[in-house]
């Protein structure tokens, strides 16, 4: 038995005892103690390892085969499902089985995701890979449909999704099988970029659309905001951190591996006017801004956050197709960021929902006062999604920035900006509206959440710090996955990035973040430090002074003069595309039957036995 | 008998097969469907016996002490005879399920029947009947998001 | 074993249908299913003598081409099988009273003879016979449901079934027009130069329309959602099931054997096409679970022709994968959808009293709409595969019309498990019946042990495959090339 058999047999146990225990108070401290043997056995595991299992299949071998790449995912996963686990573990899993909700299917669709994930990450070859594939989309669905009568309705809504990118994904393999005459993926390696353009150009779009629904790309995004944000709070960590990157996993080994980046840049259309590369380049941009700006208009943090998680993928795509040592590395390190924070920003927002029992950004207010740990969660949380320091999500979008300038792509480029620019809008409004200004009158008594939920997200916050401190870390993984993919390794440094094309060194940018910090202690309380504790409505705005029911902040409508400018631009049609697809479906749908509830059948069949015999006997 | 009658007859089985589909296609009575699906079948039978006839053979029966002269061939002749019982069969049950069917409709009009019958299988099912696309089997995924 | 044992496979349950009423007492409720044990067992000794050679049986000592052939290899000895276990597990254990219960065995019997007689015959006429005797008996099973629907549905069934039978004799007659023969051996040795031709052909299309009937093939399936909302469940599952399969399987031999001409394959291909296309949307729009069913299995067997139409061996092992797939999954979804083939509304939260049957609802969709590493999606593979490995056009098109259907099979199947898992507390759903959960529990063990042992299946399944392409064997077979002491 090797260690990946070792792995995945764990995983496979996991999910059995969550369907049958998973409602037992012990469940979690075990899977937590599991998933923590499991990132050992994974972290320390030589590369590429084989499994020991795998049958043949009509005369074509399917088996398992962990490299860095996988692996770097494969962490990712364990990662957050260990987080998502912890934060079940007290308080929360109590409230959820006392709702009525069945904890034994969460755990259980729950670690079935790290399994289905694990044997996605590990295959060796197509059919290994598409069973990985969808066994991952169904256990998705199966997370998604835990929260309840909205949760199943969206997670209703992920199925044509999801069953379009698998047979998207199926047609592709069947495909290649055809052309090349194998489906193991080290000889598709030499063999599929040797194929002809139109060829490259059909896998391209058959497998690029699979993986673009599971990633969320634009424009087959509409399903993953509301799936992600209806699930469980547990569930929603989980997803928004890793579930998605499932497609981005796809997409470095269908554009890097086997079709490779030279190829892609030569597939060109409308006579060169543009290549598949800049396609995707130019649609990862796009997927960057506009699911951004629409985060910003949420008035559901779930929903924003959600947003915001279509967004940043789009940078990872972006990194990764750029395909220089930098900005693969960013791309790819910005995987490993976002699951960090976006688990730490779910999981705060989840525990400001224990308590407060809502999300909306409405009706929220002043809840630093109450609870301070889970602001500074969230406080972190955001400076990562936004890309400042001392975070690691400055780390992987310098890095990508960076790659954009050198390799000349300033259009791009402005876009990133561009997308950087709405999150810290959009952060803002969610600390703004969940932390600051004034505590509603509802919220005075509410408590701190446990500490089984403040836990795993304080360490996820840490990770996502010490990683930005010190993103060598992560870096090394990420060596690993540039090397199982045939890109060119980014050398580092623990600091971060040392070359001439341009260096980056945390521990020192840091150090002077802090240094200031701790100047302007030195300062303030050097002159004394007087400062004094008001109560939130000792205060007055514009000459009124507050009460209870006179507030100085207006969440809604939050960003009134913005919105005024681009409110216009938001047109809804993705959404009007989605309901004209339906509709096309449905008329089709009521044609076919008409043609079942014909008065007379006899005299269609009379016509068409005509037809027929007719074009037998003439053609 | 000559080519001619051969002929004749040909015509007849196929004007026969006509008749009776085009009766099946234009009536609307359930009796009279089932008469035009015994003249279609008549006509299918006749076909299939001239098939094998030959004007100046016998029938294909070996009898003791009569030399061997040409037959006509008898393998259709046997199918014909499995057909016809098959056929007598079909439309008796045929008519057995008109005859309940006008015991529970009242009627015999196919039109009638058949809009009854999908109502029936409505009603049992718990189901609103068909109607437009307006009216879709559940609301449909689409769900309007602000 | 005696090639004459092939005989009993159709004589056994027809005999044992006339006799059924005569046997006294307690003994009577016996007999069908020793009856149908008896044939399984016969099934069981001819797969493995079959695998080394086809059996071949000349009714009366009469060589072929004369007289009867009878004739199994390992497709037909698996069919047999398949005929004899699937009736036995879709068997009518109870019915109103003694005498509508005989009625219903007996039925039941004629039924899995005629489907064994189909899985045997040697001969075009012989196909003729027992796909009339089917009919006949699928018609009186129909209507056994006693409601005014289903008798009018039953009434619309034999008016088509009639006319294709019609179309079907036809054909025949065309056929032994041309080449004075029925046996399947003697056609494939003539049909080169007698049948490649464009009356050839229209006999072909109109024995396919004819046997196409009870495969729901498109053009000739109208018939079919009435009949399967109306029937009992028990009854669609053996039409839907069953006696398709039986059809599909004498129209693959005709196409193996006598007709394999890219027209033909065309026939087929495109009928098998719209049938998908109809099938998949139709069920989109179905308002209940039994008609979804019905037109989702119209669909399914749509991709089987498509899969029959891919020529050679990869063709055929695609199709058998594909029927057999649909003979194990409808049944049992019709015998669930006993309780629970009214609209979703009235299904809703029936998991909660039925846990067991949901989660064998769930396993019977997914394997439906392909899902590794269930059968459906070996089934689908090997369709889709060998779709893809022929010339572009058509081929191309209708993989293209699988994959997207498979979209629309995925959405309203999964309305129906989201309903069954549903939150709706104002409902009331039924909770399912004992036989219906033993008997989709019995589907259901196959199909998991099947997804477990794919991998062994694979081999055997081409291997049959092969046997049943190869029509120079099988002419060799039937008509040895010496046929010493035989009059001419």
């Amino acid at each position: 038995m090797t260690s990946l058999d070792l792995l995945l047999i764990l995983s496979g146990l996991t999910t059995l005892t969550g369907f049958t225990f998973g409602n037992h108070r012990a469940y979690p401290w075990l899977a937590g103690i599991v998933l923590t043997a499991q990132i050992g056995i994974l972290a320390s595991m030589p590369l590429p390892m084989a499994a020991g299992f795998g049958f043949e299949m009509f005369g074509r071998p399917v088996g398992w085969q962990m490299d860095g790449f996988g692996r770097f995912f494969a962490l990712i996963t364990l990662g957050a499902a260990l987080a998502s686990v912890a934060y079940t573990g007290g308080e929360w899993g109590e409230r959820y089985a006392a709702e009525g909700k069945n904890l034994r299917w969460l755990h259980g669709a729950l670690a079935g995701n790290v399994l289905a994930m694990l044997l996605l990450l590990a295959s060796g070859d197509l059919i290994a890979f598409f069973i990985g594939w969808e066994l991952t989309s169904w256990a998705g669905f199966l997370l998604m449909a835990q929260g309840g009568e909205r949760a199943l309705r969206a997670a209703m809504r992920y199925v044509p999704y999801a069953m379009a990118g698998a047979m998207a994904v199926l047609g592709g393999l069947v495909l290649t099988l055809t052309w090349t005459g194998t489906l193991d993926l080290s000889q598709l390696v030499m063999l599929v970029p040797g194929l002809a353009n139109w060829k490259l150009a059909l896998l391209l779009a058959l497998f690029g659309t699979g993986f673009a629904v599971k990633m969320g790309l634009l424009p087959v995004h509409l399903w993953q905001t509301p799936a992600y944000a209806e699930a469980p709070g547990a569930a929603t960590a989980f997803l928004g951190a890793i579930s998605s990157r499932m497609g981005l996993f796809g997409f470095g080994l269908l554009l890097v591996k086997l079709i490779t980046l030279t190829r892609l840049a030569d597939l060109s259309f409308i006579d060169g006017l543009f290549s598949a590369r800049d396609l995707i380049e130019w649609v990862a941009a796009l997927t960057i801004v506009l699911p951004t700006f629409t985060a910003l208009k949420q008035n559901d943090a779930r929903y924003l956050l959600a947003w915001h998680g279509i967004g940043q993928s789009g940078y990872m795509l972006l990194g990764l197709v750029i395909g220089d040592a930098t900005g693969s590395a960013g791309g790819l390190l910005h995987v490993f960021n976002h699951a960090t924070y976006q688990a730490a920003l779910v999981l705060s927002v989840f525990a400001v929902m224990h308590r407060t029992g809502t999300a909306d950004l409405n009706s929220m207010g002043g809840l630093v006062a109450r609870m301070p740990f889970t602001f500074l969660v969230m406080l972190l949380g955001i400076i990562g999604l936004a890309g400042l320091p001392p975070m690691n999500g400055f780390v992987s979008k310098w890095l990508i920035y960076r790659s954009l300038m050198i390799e000349g792509r300033p259009l791009l480029f402005l876009m990133t900006v561009l997308g950087t620019l709405g999150t810290i809008l959009s952060v803002y409004k969610l600390i703004h509206n969940t932390f600051l200004g004034q505590l509603r009158a509802e919220h005075e008594q509410i408590r701190e959440a446990p500490w089984s939920m403040l836990v795993p997200m304080l360490a996820l916050v840490a990770l996502a710090f010490v990683t930005g401190v010190a993103p060598g870390l992560a870096l090394d993984y990420v060596n690993q996955a540039q090397a199982a993919l045939g890109l060119p390794v980014m050398a580092h440094t623990l600091g971060g990035v040392e070359s001439p094309r341009g260096s980056l060194d945390m521990l020192w940018i840091v150090g002077v973040l802090f240094a200031g910090f701790g100047i302007g202690a030195l300062l303030f309380y050097g002159a004394g430090g007087r400062s004094k504790r008001i109560h939130q409505l000792d205060n007055y705005a514009g000459g009124h002074f507050l009460s209870a029911d006179v507030r100085y902040q207006y969440s809604d409508h939050f960003y009134a003069g913005l919105m005024h400018r681009i409110g216009p631009l938001y047109r809804g049609s993705f959404t009007q595309m989605e309901a004209a697809l339906v509709s096309a479906n449905d008329l089709l749908a009521s044609l076919m039957q008409a043609w079942y509830r014909q008065a007379v059948p006899a005299l269609t069949l009379l016509i068409a036995t005509v037809l027929g015999l007719a074009w037998m006997i003439w053609r | 008998m000559t080519e001619f009658t051969l002929y004749t007859f040909l015509a007849a089985s196929l004007g026969l097969i006509a008749i009776g589909i085009g009766g099946v296609i234009l009536s609307r009575n359930l009796f009279r469907i089932v008469l035009a699906l015994s003249i279609a079948e008549a006509g299918g039978n006749l076909l299939l016996v001239l098939i094998g006839f030959r004007h100046d053979a016998i029938a294909p029966i070996i009898e003791p002490g009569r030399t061997m002269t040409t037959m006509v061939d008898s393998i259709p002749q046997a199918m014909v005879l499995t057909s016809i019982v098959i056929g007598a069969g079909v439309q008796a049950l045929a008519l057995a399920l008109a005859i309940r069917a006008r015991a529970s409709y009242g009627t015999l009009d196919m039109g009638i029947m058949r809009a009854r019958m999908e109502a029936d299988i409505n009603r049992v099912a718990g189901a609103e009947p068909a109607a437009s696309l307006h009216a879709p089997a559940r609301p449909m995924l689409t769900e309007r998001k602000a | 074993m005696n090639p004459s044992v092939l005989a009993l496979v159709p004589a056994l349950p027809l005999l044992a249908a006339f006799l059924l009423p005569l046997v006294p007492g307690a003994a009577r409720r016996l007999v069908g299913p020793l009856t149908l044990l008896a044939v399984a067992f016969i099934g069981l000794n001819l797969w493995p003598m079959a695998q080394t050679e086809p059996m071949v049986l000349a009714v009366g000592n009469f060589a072929p081409p004369l007289g009867i052939t009878f004739y199994a290899d390992t497709v037909s000895a698996l069919f047999v099988i398949a005929v004899a276990l699937v009736t036995l597990v879709l068997w009518p254990w109870s019915g109103s009273d003694a005498g509508n219960l005989d009625r219903k065995q007996s039925l039941t019997l004629i039924l899995a003879g005629a489907c064994g007689g189909l899985a045997v015959s040697g001969d075009l006429f012989n196909v003729y016979v027992f796909y009339e005797l089917a009919a006949v008996a699928s018609f009186g099973l129909a209507a056994g449901a006693r409601t005014a629907a289903a008798q009018i549905a039953t009434f619309r069934y034999v008016v088509i079934g009639s006319l294709c039978s019609l179309l079907a004799l036809l054909g025949i007659t065309l056929i032994y027009v041309q080449t004075g023969t029925v046996n399947l051996a003697h056609l494939a040795q003539l049909a080169p130069h007698t049948l490649h031709n464009p009356l050839g052909l229209a006999a072909f299309f109109m024995i396919l329309l004819g046997l196409g009937v009870k495969a729901e093939l498109f053009l000739v399936n109208t018939w079919a959602p009435d009949v399967y909302a109306t029937a009992e469940a028990r009854v669609s599952g053996l039409l839907a099931g069953l006696v398709s399969k039986l059809a599909l399987l004498a129209v693959a031999r005709l196409l193996v054997l006598i007709f394999p001409l890219p027209e033909a394959r065309d026939a087929l291909l495109v009928l098998g096409m719209l049938g998908i296309l109809s099938g998949e949307f139709a069920a989109f729009r179905a308002r209940d679970v039994r008609r979804m069913l019905a037109w989702s299995s119209i669909a399914q067997l749509g991709a089987a022709f498509v899969a029959f139409a891919i020529p050679g061996p990869a063709g055929l092992a695609a199709g058998l994968a594909v029927a057999l797939h649909h003979l194990l999954v409808k049944p049992a979804l019709f015998l669930l959808a006993d309780r629970w083939g009214g609209s979703l509304a009235q299904i809703t939260g029936a998991a909660r009293n039925s846990p067991v049957s949901a989660t064998l609802f769930v396993l019977f969709i997914l394997s439906m709409i392909g899902v590794p590493p269930l059968p459906g999606f070996w089934a689908k593979y090997l369709l889709l595969s060998g779709l893809a490995a022929q010339p572009q056009g058509l081929w191309w098109l209708a993989g293209a019309i699988i994959l997207l259907t498979t979209v629309v099979e995925a959405v309203y199947l999964f309305r129906v498990i989201g309903a069954l898992y549903g939150h709706d507390h104002r409902a009331t759903p039924k909770s399912q019946s004992a036989t219906a959960v033993i008997g989709s529990g019995v589907f259901a063990a196959v199909l998991l042990a099947i997804a477990f042992s794919a991998p062994l299946l694979a081999l055997p399944l081409n291997r049959m495959a092969v046997q049943m392409a190869d029509s120079a064997a099988y002419i060799a077979r039937v008509l040895p090339p010496v046929l010493p002491g035989v009059a001419p």
